[in-house]
């Protein structure tokens, strides 16, 4: 199949399931009213409650939510077949994943801007809001597992990268320094901190890292990982406006203008999709079902969302009838990034040994090779080319990364700080965040580790259409289009936690692994045991919460009559 | 201005919206939100006063409450919300 039919089916599930789906519940089942006084007007604090644009929302929901995942989730799983993905990311996106992100936001605007937490405290139970917590702790540790891999495989499979990702930085630091320091023009900064990460895309092109420092320091997986960690540690220790913040910013760009050019090439070249359309049920990682619906992330549906949604842009909106095109709207916008994801790698190798060879050393360097091609058709050099896609996907992977390693050194101030003061010191909290993530990261297995960041994001999606659900119960509203979503996801999500926990520990205890391998296999599978009994648990919370709004409906409706 | 030059400018100024989102929405929240957590510092040193408890030297506190005054109704807000780990995320 040609990949333009590819992107134009994409168009035509996004503005179907836009204009007609998430319309009918905005309206029908949700009723947004744009006369409601949202959070954002009411308790309007010019911090976190303020009334905003809702194109300006809809950057910052994309800016949030578009990460790493959407795509490398597609580049894994087209070893299934590029069929499967396809369908799945439409199918996925239609009917449950803008329904998360969309009502999520809802229901959070419709409780006061209420975060997740505070969200399962009011609909299910004070448990569960504890439960949560926990829950979200080891979900977060394995997106800083995850993407490590990604940013070290990337780093010591793409000899250009470092230099790439050095000058990135540099770049932001300055950005930071001139825009709050020496109040100097943004346009100005944006300008010349722009050209400094483009200078240095150019400069890893010719100077890879290997002629620089050797092949033995340029292919140690140590190394760029503790770079990676040490990145994330200033990220979290340092004020967030000298480094966090300026370095997403010029990132921001990067990231922009490499998707902006890279459509544009997949419309100059228009190839035809050389991998099979379907390889088979089973492969290495596992079965289709459930581990490919995991392995898609975030193109389908993701938990991460729900926590944007609910306590960022809930908090922001103006008007009730902006939650559809920032809340769904955006959905859809990453579905399409994960469907350009898809044709990246499903058209850049002449066959599957070929495409085999490549994803054994890990996803950057595929999105690379496609990012190259398709800029590539507008003049720019494969070398040039190549860096610009690896650092596109180091930029997408530690923009995140950096972020949870700072939520993580908060969530260990919280959860401990009481058992001893000295988790709350934010260098503590980091370098326990830190050292977790390096652990995962050198001693698992890239493949295993991304099946169980997409079972724990995908599960933390279902539980928030669980909150969704209690809600429309609570308000007597029709459940169906979030309740069996949630009951498919659930289902899905445990499964896909339990296959991959029970190979991870069944190698373990029967000997198969030895060394570093054993400490990474024995620590994911207790990670995903660990979140499969938590989700069990708020299950149980939520059947209960459900029960107890049945009742009060049946209890009520009499009076009513 | 006509409907159509009307129309060329919204949608200008929407993709202008939409970069800003993108690049420098989050950094103006941030700074946002440091400005607060520092006001609420200030507040909480000056607030003695108001309620009748001399923490610093009453001159300099009498000086500074005209400042504080229109920010208290938010500042109480923001103190007495339910807070969690999950409002650090976004």
């Amino acid at each position: 199949m040609n990949s333009v039919i590819v992107l134009i089916l994409g168009f035509a599930v996004a503005f179907l399931g836009y204009r007609l789906y998430a319309k009918y519940v905005d309206t029908k089942i949700m009723k947004s009213d744009p006369k409601r006084v949202t959070p954002a007007k009411m308790y309007m604090d010019g911090v976190e409650f303020m009334p905003t644009s809702k194109n300006i929302l809809f950057g910052y929901q994309f800016k949030s939510i578009a990460g790493a995942a959407p795509v490398i989730g597609p580049i894994i799983a087209i070893q299934w077949g590029w069929l499967p993905a396809l369908i799945w990311i439409l199918a996925g996106t239609f009917f449950i994943g803008w329904v998360q992100d969309y009502s999520s936001a809802m229901i959070a605007m419709r409780k006061d801007g209420a975060s997740l937490g505070g969200l399962s405290h009011k609909l299910i139970s004070p448990r569960a809001r504890i439960i949560l917590l926990a829950f979200l702790y080891f979900y977060l540790l394995l997106i800083a597992g995850a993407f490590g891999n990604v940013v070290v495989s990337t780093a010591t499979g793409l000899k250009s990268a470092p230099m790439a990702w050095l000058f990135m930085t540099i770049g932001g630091i300055l950005a930071g320094q001139m825009i709050y320091r020496w109040r100097k023009d943004i346009i100005l900064t944006t300008v010349i901190t722009v050209v400094i990460a483009l200078f240095g895309i150019w400069l890893g092109s010719v100077l890879p890292s290997d002629r620089i420092i050797g092949d033995t320091l340029a292919n140690s997986r140590w190394l760029w990982t503790i770079l990676a960690f040490l990145f994330c540690y200033f990220a979290a220790v340092l004020p967030i406006w000298r480094f966090a913040l300026p370095i997403n910013y010029v990132a921001s760009y990067i990231v922009f203008l490499g998707l902006f050019f890279g459509i544009i090439g997949i419309f100059i070249l228009h190839p035809n999709i050389t991998l099979p359309a379907y390889t088979g049920f089973t492969i290495k990682i596992g079965p289709i079902w459930p581990i490919m619906f995991v392995t898609i992330a975030c193109g389908a549906i993701s938990g991460w969302h729900s926590l944007v949604s609910s306590s960022g842009t809930a908090r922001q909106l103006e008007n009730e009838l902006d939650a559809r095109p920032v809340g769904a709207g955006v959905m859809f916008v990453e579905m399409m990034l994960a469907v350009f994801a898809l044709v990246i790698a499903g058209t850049i190798y002449a066959s599957s040994a070929e495409y085999g060879a490549a994803i054994v050393k890990g996803p950057g360097g595929v999105f690379a090779a496609g990012v190259s091609k398709f800029l590539g058709a507008l003049g720019l050099p494969a070398n040039t080319g190549r860096a610009y896609g690896s650092v596109m996907m180091i930029v997408l992977a530690i923009t995140i990364m950096q972020l949870v390693i700072r939520f993580m050194r908060i969530a260990t101030s919280e959860l401990l700080g009481d058992i001893s003061p000295v988790f709350k010191n934010a260098h503590v909290g980091t370098i326990i965040a830190s050292l977790l993530g390096i652990l995962l990261v050198v001693t698992g297995w890239w493949q295993y580790l991304w099946v169980l960041f997409g079972g724990a994001n995908q599960l933390m999606a279902s539980l928030a259409l669980m909150l969704v659900t209690a809600y429309l119960m609570s308000e007597g509203k029709p459940v169906a289009y979030a309740f069996y979503p949630m009951i498919f996801m659930f289902v899905t999500t445990i499964a896909a936690l339990l296959y991959t926990s029970y190979n991870l520990l069944n190698k373990v205890i029967s000997g198969a692994v030895k060394g570093e391998a054993l400490i990474g296999n024995a620590l994911m599978g207790v990670v995903g045991i660990f979140l499969v009994i938590a989700a069990l648990i708020l299950a149980m919370e939520g059947i209960k919460a459900f029960n107890r709004y049945r009742a009060l409906r049946i209890q009520t409706a009499p009076a009513k009559a | 201005m006509s409907e159509k030059e009307k129309k060329k400018g919204g949608f200008f100024s929407a993709v202008k919206e939409f970069v800003y989102g993108v690049a420098a929405h989050d950094s103006a929240r941030f700074a946002m939100k440091t400005r607060a957590s520092m006001e609420h510092l200030f507040i909480l040193i000056t607030m003695g006063d108001m309620l009748g408890v001399p923490i610093l030297p009453p001159y300099y506190s009498l000086r500074l409450l005209p400042y504080v005054v229109p920010q208290i109704s938010t500042w109480k807000r923001r103190m007495l919300r339910e807070k969690d780990l999950t409002d650090a995320l976004a």
